[in-house]
C-alpha cells in the first residue's frame, strides 16, 4: 500500500508532469503520422532518456506508447490510413463516418473508447502485475526457461507475417543475442576478434534500425502517394444514443484488449481485430459494420488502447514483453539498470506504481488532448514524407550514436535497417527479431541454470508441474493453430454433406 | 523473353534466393560455432558455449525447410529505384562520416529530401541544416554528448 501511495506522490513533480504532458503531445503527433507508430517512437526516444532518472525516462516512453496508440485513430478516420497498425480496423467504420460528414463524431467516440479502454487496462495492470509477480517469485530457472520459451512461441502469431516466418525472425534475433562473451562460461562467441562485438550487439541500435530506418526504406516505395484529409469542424463527444449503442462494445473490447495485451508478445493490433470482430458479432446492426457503425470505432479503439496496459503486465512482472512497444520499454528498463520481474515489486515497488500512475495520467491527458487538439494533429498528417523522413533519419542515427557514443552502433542501426527492410519485403515481421534479441540471452542463461540445477538431466523439466504447463502452452501456441485449422477443414466437408 | 516475364523470373529467383541465403547463413554460423572453446566438465555450467547456438541453427534450418514447403517467399513487386537509391545514399552517408559526422548528417538529409522530390529551398535548409544543427546543439548542451571529432565539429569543440 505504501508503494501504491508513494508511486502516486512521486508524480507530483512539476518537471515530471510537464515531461509526461510533452510526451503525450509528442505521442499523439507520432501516432498521427503515417509510417511512425508507438514502437518506432519509443525506440527513437529511448536514447534521449539516458540522462533522465528511471521514473521520468520510463514514464515518457509509456506516455508515447499510450498516446500514439490512440492517435492512430486520427489518420484512420480522416485519411483512411491507419497511423498505427492497431488502428487498421478503425478505418473500416471511421472513414465511412467521416465521408458522411461525421468525422467529429467518430473521433469523439475514438477518444472516449480509447480513454476508457486505457484506464480499464491500467486498473487491471495495478491489480494483476503484483499478483503475477508474487506468483512468479517462487519460480526456479526451469520455470523461467519454460516461461520465456512460451513468450517466444507466441511470436508465431504476431505481426502480419506467417507463423513460420515469424519464428525464423525470432530465432534469428536469438542468434544475434549470442554474439559476445557468454555470461555463463566467459567464452567469446561470434566476435571475430573485434572488441566492438565483445559485449554483444546492443538492442537499442538494432531496434532503431529495424523499426525506424527500415520504415524509411518502406516509405521510399510510397513517394507517389498523396494523402487527402477529410475536413471536420470539431471533435464531438458522443451523444446518448451513441453511448447506448456502444457501451457494451467498449466494455467487451476493454476486457478483450487487456487479456490479449497480457499474453506475451501479442499487442494492440491483434486486440483491435478481435475487439472489432466481437463488436460486430454481438451488434444489433451487424450489417452497418464497414459502412459507418459507431460501435465498430468503439470496439476497435477500446481494444487497442486496453492492450497497452495489458502488455505492461508480463513486461514488468515477468520481464517478458507483452508487445513490440513493450519490448522497447523493456530495453529501456534494462538500459537504466532496472531488472523487470518479480523482484521489481519488492525492491522497486515505488517505481512500478509510479509507472502505473503515469499511464493512468496519460490516458486522462489524451482524452483532453484528443478532444481539443485532434483537428490540429490531423494537419501533421500532411507533412510530406520527403520532409519528415530525412528528419527521422537524423534522429535515428544520432539516437543510435548517443547510447554509447559509438559509431559502431550507427553502423549496426544502418545495417539492421537494411536487413529489416528486406525482411519486411519478403514477409518476415521484424518484431520477433527484436523480441528474440531481448529474450535470447535470458533464455540461454535460464537453460544453463536449469541444466546445472537438474544435474544436466533436461528431461527432469517435465516432472515439474509449472514447467510442464508452460511447455504444454508453448506446444499449443506453436502447433495449436495448425491442428485447429486441420480439424476445421476436415469438419467442413462433413458438415456440408450433412453427416 | 517479354518484358512481363522479367519480373516473374526475378520473383522466382528471389523466392529461392531467400531460403538459400538463410541456409548458407546457417552453415556458416554452425561452422563458426564449432570453433568456440570447449569448457572442461567442471567449468561448463550445464551446457557448452556452442550447444545453444548450434541448437538454434538446427531449428533455423528446420524452419527454413518448412517455409519452402509450406509457405514460400512471395515477391509482390520489383525493388523500386527510389529504395535502391536510398540504400546507396546510406553508403554515401557512411563514407562521409569519416570526414565529419555532423556534415554527413546534414548532407544526407538534404540529398535524401532532394532525391525524394523536395525542391523548396527553405524546406531544404530546414531539413538539411536547422534540424541537424538543433539536434547537435541539444546533444552538446543538454545531454553533454559529443559527436566524434571531424572537419566541422573540431571547429566547435576547439
Amino acid at each position: 500500500m505504501d508503494a501504491f501511495v508513494h508511486g502516486l506522490v512521486s508524480l507530483f513533480d512539476i518537471h515530471l508532469l510537464f515531461l509526461i504532458f510533452c510526451a503525450t503531445i509528442g505521442g499523439v503527433i507520432i501516432g498521427a503520422l503515417p509510417g511512425l507508430n508507438a514502437t518506432t517512437g519509443a525506440a527513437l526516444l529511448l536514447p534521449f532518456t539516458l540522462t533522465m532518472e528511471p521514473v521520468p525516462a520510463i514514464a515518457t516512453m509509456t506516455a508515447i506508447y499510450c498516446s500514439a496508440t490512440f492517435a492512430g485513430a486520427i489518420t484512420a478516420i480522416l485519411i483512411n490510413t491507419p497511423g498505427t497498425a492497431a488502428s487498421a480496423t478503425t478505418c473500416l467504420d471511421g472513414y465511412p463516418l467521416a465521408q458522411q460528414g461525421q468525422a467529429g463524431r467518430a473521433l469523439g467516440m475514438a477518444v472516449v473508447a480509447s480513454t476508457f479502454g486505457g484506464i480499464f487496462s491500467v486498473v487491471c495492470l495495478m491489480l494483476a502485475a503484483p499478483l503475477l509477480a508474487r506468483a512468479a517469485y517462487h519460480f526456479s530457472p526451469p520455470e523461467y526457461f519454460a516461461l520465456t520459451l512460451f513468450g517466444l512461441s507466441m511470436l508465431a502469431s504476431i505481426g502480419d507475417g506467417s507463423a513460420i516466418k515469424n519464428l525464423i525472425a525470432g530465432v534469428f534475433g536469438i542468434l544475434i543475442a549470442m554474439i559476445g562473451v557468454d555470461n555463463l562460461t566467459t567464452v567469446e562467441r561470434f566476435t571475430f576478434g573485434s572488441y566492438h562485438l565483445y559485449e554483444g550487439i546492443g538492442f537499442v541500435p538494432v531496434m532503431i534500425g529495424v523499426f525506424g530506418i527500415s520504415e524509411l526504406l518502406v516509405q521510399s516505395e510510397k513517394l507517389h502517394l498523396r494523402r487527402e484529409v477529410i475536413r471536420m469542424k470539431s471533435v464531438e463527444l458522443p451523444g446518448a444514443k451513441d453511448y447506448r449503442d456502444s457501451w457494451r462494445a467498449i466494455l467487451r473490447s476493454s476486457g478483450i484488449g487487456t487479456f490479449i495485451g497480457i499474453l506475451p508478445a501479442e499487442g494492440a493490433t491483434v486486440a483491435s481485430m478481435i475487439g472489432y470482430n466481437e463488436a460486430k458479432r454481438w451488434s444489433r446492426n451487424p450489417k452497418l459494420f464497414g459502412k459507418g457503425a459507431i460501435e465498430g470505432v468503439a470496439g476497435s479503439e477500446a481494444a487497442n488502447n486496453a492492450a497497452t496496459g495489458g502488455a505492461m503486465v508480463p513486461t514488468l512482472a515477468l520481464g517478458i514483453p507483452g508487445s513490440a512497444t513493450a519490448a522497447v520499454i523493456l530495453a529501456g528498463l534494462m538500459v537504466h539498470g532496472l531488472q523487470p520481474g518479480p523482484n521489481m515489486f519488492t525492491e522497486q515497488a515505488g517505481f512500478a506504481y509510479a509507472i502505473f500512475w503515469s499511464m493512468m495520467l496519460v490516458n486522462l491527458l489524451f482524452f483532453f488532448v484528443g478532444l481539443r487538439g485532434a483537428k490540429i494533429f490531423a494537419r501533421v498528417t500532411l507533412i510530406p514524407v520527403e520532409v519528415l523522413w530525412p528528419v527521422v533519419f537524423v534522429f535515428s542515427i544520432v539516437g543510435a550514436y548517443a547510447l554509447d557514443q559509438s559509431m559502431f552502433d550507427v553502423w549496426v542501426a544502418l545495417v539492421s535497417g537494411v536487413i529489416g527492410y528486406f525482411m519486411r519485403r519478403y514477409g518476415f515481421s521484424v518484431v520477433p527479431l527484436a523480441i528474440g534479441l531481448i529474450l535470447g540471452g535470458m533464455l540461454e542463461q535460464r537453460l544453463g541454470q536449469s541444466m546445472v540445477m537438474l544435474d544436466e538431466k533436461w528431461w527432469l523439466m517435465f516432472t515439474r508441474p509449472l514447467t510442464l504447463l508452460f511447455l504444454v502452452l508453448t506446444a499449443l501456441a506453436l502447433f495449436g493453430p495448425a491442428i485447429w485449422g486441420r480439424l476445421v477443414t476436415r469438419r467442413a466437408p462433413l458438415d456440408s454433406t450433412g453427416e | 523473353m517479354t518484358p512481363t516475364d522479367k519480373p516473374k523470373l526475378l520473383g522466382q529467383c528471389e523466392r529461392w534466393l531467400i531460403p538459400v541465403l538463410i541456409l548458407a547463413f546457417c552453415g556458416a554460423t554452425y561452422w563458426v560455432s564449432t570453433t568456440f572453446k570447449k569448457m572442461p566438465p567442471i567449468l561448463k555450467r550445464g551446457i557448452q558455449p556452442s550447444d545453444f547456438p548450434q541448437l538454434l541453427v538446427l531449428l533455423l534450418v528446420l524452419l527454413t525447410l518448412l517455409m519452402v514447403w509450406k509457405d514460400p517467399v512471395r515477391v509482390r513487386d520489383r525493388l523500386m529505384g527510389s529504395t535502391l537509391g536510398t540504400i546507396a545514399l546510406f553508403a554515401g552517408f557512411a563514407a562521409l562520416t569519416s570526414i565529419d559526422f555532423f556534415l554527413a548528417l546534414a548532407v544526407f538529409a538534404t540529398v535524401l529530401a532532394l532525391f525524394w522530390g523536395e525542391r523548396r529551398v527553405p524546406v531544404l535548409i530546414l531539413v538539411g541544416l536547422l534540424v541537424p544543427a538543433a539536434i547537435f546543439f541539444t546533444f552538446d548542451q543538454v545531454f553533454e554528448i559529443r559527436f566524434p571529432r571531424g572537419l566541422l565539429t573540431s571547429i566547435w569543440y576547439g
